[in-house]
């Protein structure tokens, strides 16, 4: 499974596909508090980049992927 | 591309786009007589950029992208940042025949085929080249281009206007070692642009991840991510609808990028971006982190949000300044800080609210109103600069207005500097192409104004029954009353129906300009192409006639002009040596003349010479030596419309394949035109073609010859004459006769269509004889008698019978006979 979901976590492995994008956001929903862990993404759609954007999801830790989280950060953070 | 079914919005979007397309080359060319035109640049402006926005509810990114470029190099022409220039309006035109020709495609296939992506390409890169922006910014990278001036400092001479002020603002957000980077490449010769890419909002479906195609940018230094719109409450969010954009920096070609944005091409805006403005962004930095000012705070709102709160200002002052001292002052000063607090808070200022209950308690206890007044006059003042800068501080503002304040005694706010953003305000949100300026008119397919023309056709010929009607009704019943009453009604129908077809006629009517507004082009085009100067005179251009007879009129009125700039004007050395002016003269006029539309193409170039004409007539064999010797200056200049003539000696791609002036004469005369030449040899050619208004219904004159009737058209028909057989003379096997010291050759119609039988003379031996003429040709018809003249609408012979070349179609008579109509030109 690409992510990872913990009691209060949703932990992000290598590739994020579209087909994800709907669950998160059901289990994004039911926590609002939850936090996210990228550091094992690689690839995430755009659909649920939204999906974290739209939620103002915390983020535990960045993607150690450089180019991808030059991408992330300024999305996600400016709406912590 | 798969095709596209012909739906009815790309039917009206392709009518749309070739009205448009003819008023940008109209434009282009009008703006090349008045190059500053800014009328005329708006308006060409808005027909390509309404041409572009139409284009883009398809799938043409061939088209869109063409339209774009060009789009851009007139807003470029329109900002002043590049000049208008014949090799600007050159590719512009040629941009605006390749969407043309596009559009034809899209009419015949349904799609534009995949290979045109090159020429697209190609057309939009030419365009481009004609952009200043696209110098590279470093001046030792510059190209030796057409441009002089530095680029630098032609961008320093470019006034920060819209689209730089937002691109830098845009900029602005690009972080400092990014833009380092960027301003690296640029250095190294790199263009860079900024993309804009807001993917449709169903692209999840379409398989599309824009977050990837983003990341994959070709040259991609730096991007970001944001919402299009405001991302709507998690617990509404739709997973399956993209509502991110992508802001892209990259130093790619953008040949490159197009070339990647090639199926998305709709969704992304590229623009050019100059080192020059990322270099200035570290100035803009500095001065935008100083706090917002308190009245700055203003210049969020839009236009008309200004000028209501302008009104809200002003209205609060007139209250404050009120002389009376009733007992709510107290309360009306409250509310009046109230209203000011309130809109200090919409405009995010912070201050207000303590700034203002400060003055209010002054007002209240003092009595003293200047503090409330200050505050609305440095917001008022800054509401009135509108965007720009705002300089005055909360503090600064009071002070400096406090004794403004109290020496302006006025209670009534002064209106002008008020009005003016007011009236801005109206005017910004309405959309200059929202209000469209041209002759409001149906447009109906032709097949139904044909289907009326045919339905009115059969009414005339059924009222012209009423009347054998009427005589039945009379000699055969003997009912004299009903006879007449028949014929009373007869002449009301009639009245109507020649009304109705009138109308209709009116309907199939055109102007000539539909032809002549390609003259300029094509004037244009050519002379250029032979180094000739010509001005080119259209007179009349509203001249209607039917459509049918326009639209046939327009090959040969090409041919005609092709042939004078090709043959008639000379180049502007020879026409110097000649005493005349360097640039030569070719007008096309039309005029109404009774029921006959004449055109004359005349130029005032060397004319023609006949003796050429002769001789060469005479090498090719159209006329004999009898001929030659005997043939006037007049006839032999009108032998440049026999087949085969070629007067050019050179064979060139404009013309001289002696197929042209041939050509134009029989297109002519298929639609009862005639065409005449006057030349005087040294000072000019005039060429006059003569067509008739419509052809829809054709005057005949009825002859009967061996009990049959048959119509002869009356632009034929020359006179009616009845000689004594006695008068008649036979000149070997020929019959002539001397009419009016003329003599007539006479031929029997009825030996003309093979009818075995002769002239039936009257009672007095007198033969009648119908004069009739073609070309320049008379001939005297031997008949056995004439009848009425009458309109019939002819319908052409088919099938087995449009062999038959002695007629030239039918037509049905009142009494539901059938009327064969002559063809005098084939028969004489």
């Amino acid at each position: 499974m690409p992510i990872e979901y913990k009691k209060n976590r949703a932990v992000f492995r290598n590739e994020v596909s579209v087909e994800e994008a709907e669950t998160l956001l059901e289990w994004l929903q039911d926590k609002p508090a939850a936090k996210v862990d990228l550091s094992a993404l690689s690839y995430i759609h755009t659909a649920g980049l939204q999906v974290l954007m739209a939620a103002k999801t915390g983020i535990a830790s960045w993607p150690k992927d450089a180019e991808l989280r030059a991408w992330l950060e300024p999305a996600l953070k400016s709406k912590t | 591309m798969s095709p596209l079914p012909m739906n009815p919005l790309l039917e009206q979007f392709l009518s749309e786009a070739r009205d448009l397309l003819e008023v940008t080359g109209r434009k282009l060319l009008e703006l090349e007589d008045a190059p500053g035109d800014q009328a005329i640049l708006n308006e060409l402006f808005r027909s390509v950029h309404t041409l572009k926005g139409n284009s883009g509810l398809f799938t043409f990114p061939e088209m869109t992208r063409v339209l774009h470029a060009g789009e851009d190099l007139l807003g470029m022409v329109r900002s002043g940042h590049t000049t208008y220039s014949r090799e600007l309006a050159d590719s512009l035109l040629e941009a605006m025949d390749f969407v043309g020709m596009l559009c034809g495609e899209i009419e015949d296939t349904g799609g534009i085929d995949a290979s045109r992506s090159v020429a697209a390409q190609h057309m939009a890169e030419a365009l481009r080249r004609q952009m200043p922006s696209q110098i590279p910014c470093d001046a030792a990278a510059v190209p030796s281009g057409s441009s002089a001036i530095s680029p630098i400092a032609a961008i320093a001479q470019i006034p920060i206007e819209d689209s730089s002020a937002f691109m830098r603002s845009l900029l602005s957000a690009i972080p400092e070692a990014a833009r380092m980077a960027a301003l690296r490449q640029s250095r190294q010769g790199d263009q860079l642009h900024w993309i804009v890419y807001k993917p449709q909002r169903e692209c999840f479906f379409h398989g599309d991840d824009p977050l990837n195609t983003a990341r994959q940018t070709p040259g991609l230094l730096w991007g970001r991510i944001l919402p299009s719109e405001p991302l709507p409450p998690l617990a509404e969010l739709d997973t399956y609808s993209c509502v991110l954009a992508f802001h892209l920096l990259t130093a790619a070609p953008r040949e490159e990028l197009a070339e990647y944005c090639r199926y998305f091409s709709d969704q992304v805006e590229i623009t050019a971006v100059s080192a020059q403005w990322l270099a200035d962004e570290q100035r803009d930095d500095s001065t935008s982190t100083e706090a917002p000012m308190a009245g700055e705070s203003f210049c969020q709102f839009s236009v008309d949000d200004r000028a209501v709160l302008e009104r809200i200002l002003a209205t609060q002052r007139q209250i404050l300044l009120l002389d009376d001292r009733p007992a709510w002052h107290a309360g009306r000063l409250k509310a009046v800080a109230a209203v000011l607090a309130n809109l200090g808070q919409a405009a995010g200022d912070l201050s207000a609210r303590s700034d203002i209950q400060a003055a209010l308690n002054e007002a209240l206890s003092t009595g003293r109103i200047a503090l409330l007044v200050a505050w609305i006059d440095s917001h008022d003042s800054n509401i009135a600069e509108a965007c720009f800068p705002c300089h005055p501080g909360s503090g600064d503002g009071i002070a400096a207005t406090h004794a403004e304040g109290r020496a302006d005694a006025s209670p009534v706010p002064e209106s002008g500097p008020t009005n003016a953003p007011a009236e801005d305000g109206i005017n910004f949100g309405r959309r200059a192409e929202d209000n469209p300026n041209g002759p409001k008119s149906l447009k109906v397919d032709q097949a139904k104004v044909d289907r009326l023309m045919n339905l009115i056709g059969e009414l005339v010929v059924s009222k012209n029954a009423l009347p054998y009607l009427a005589e039945r009704a009379e000699s055969q019943y003997g009912v004299r009353e009903l006879s007449r009453a028949i014929k009373g009604q007869y002449s009301i129908v009639n009245r109507i129906a020649d009304e109705m077809q009138d109308a209709i006629m009116q309907v199939r009517m055109m102007a000539v300009s539909f032809v002549f507004q390609r003259f300029p082009r094509l004037v244009r085009d050519i002379s250029r192409k032979l180094g000739k100067e010509v001005q080119l005179v259209l007179e009349g251009e509203q001249t209607e006639a039917d459509k049918n007879i326009i639209e046939s009129l327009a090959d040969p009125l090409i041919h005609i002009v092709r042939n004078s700039l090709d043959h008639g004007l000379e180049p502007p050395e020879v026409r110097l040596a000649a005493g005349k002016p360097a640039i030569g003269k070719l007008t096309i006029r039309a005029a109404q003349e009774a029921d006959r539309v004449t055109i004359e193409i005349v130029d005032d170039g060397k004319g023609i010479d006949p003796a050429e004409i002769k001789q060469k007539a005479y090498e090719k064999g159209i006329i004999d030596e009898a001929t030659l010797e005997r043939i006037g200056d007049r006839e032999a200049i009108n032998l440049i419309f026999a087949a085969g003539l070629s007067t050019a000696s050179v064979v060139s791609d404009l013309s001289g394949r002696g197929v042209g002036m041939d050509v134009v004469r029989s297109a002519v005369e298929k639609i009862n035109g005639t065409v005449l030449l006057e030349s005087i040899l040294g000072q000019g050619t005039t060429i006059r073609i003569s067509l008739p208004l419509s052809m829809a219904v054709t005057q005949v004159m009825i002859v009967e010859s061996d009990q049959q009737f048959f119509g002869v058209p009356m632009d034929h028909v020359v006179e009616t004459v009845r000689i004594p057989r006695s008068a008649i003379r036979r000149i070997k096997h020929s019959q002539t006769a001397v009419l009016r010291g003329r003599i007539v050759p006479l031929k029997s119609l009825n030996a003309l269509l093979g009818i075995a039988a002769i002239p039936r003379a009257n009672s007095d031996d007198e033969l009648a004889v119908l004069l009739v003429q073609a070309g320049n040709t008379e001939l005297g018809l031997l008949v056995d008698g004439f009848q009425e003249t009458i309109g019939v609408i002819q319908k052409p012979l088919n099938g087995f019978l449009s062999g038959l070349s002695a007629y030239s179609g039918s037509a049905l008579m009142g009494d539901g006979s059938v009327l064969m109509i002559l063809n005098i030109r084939e028969l004489i």
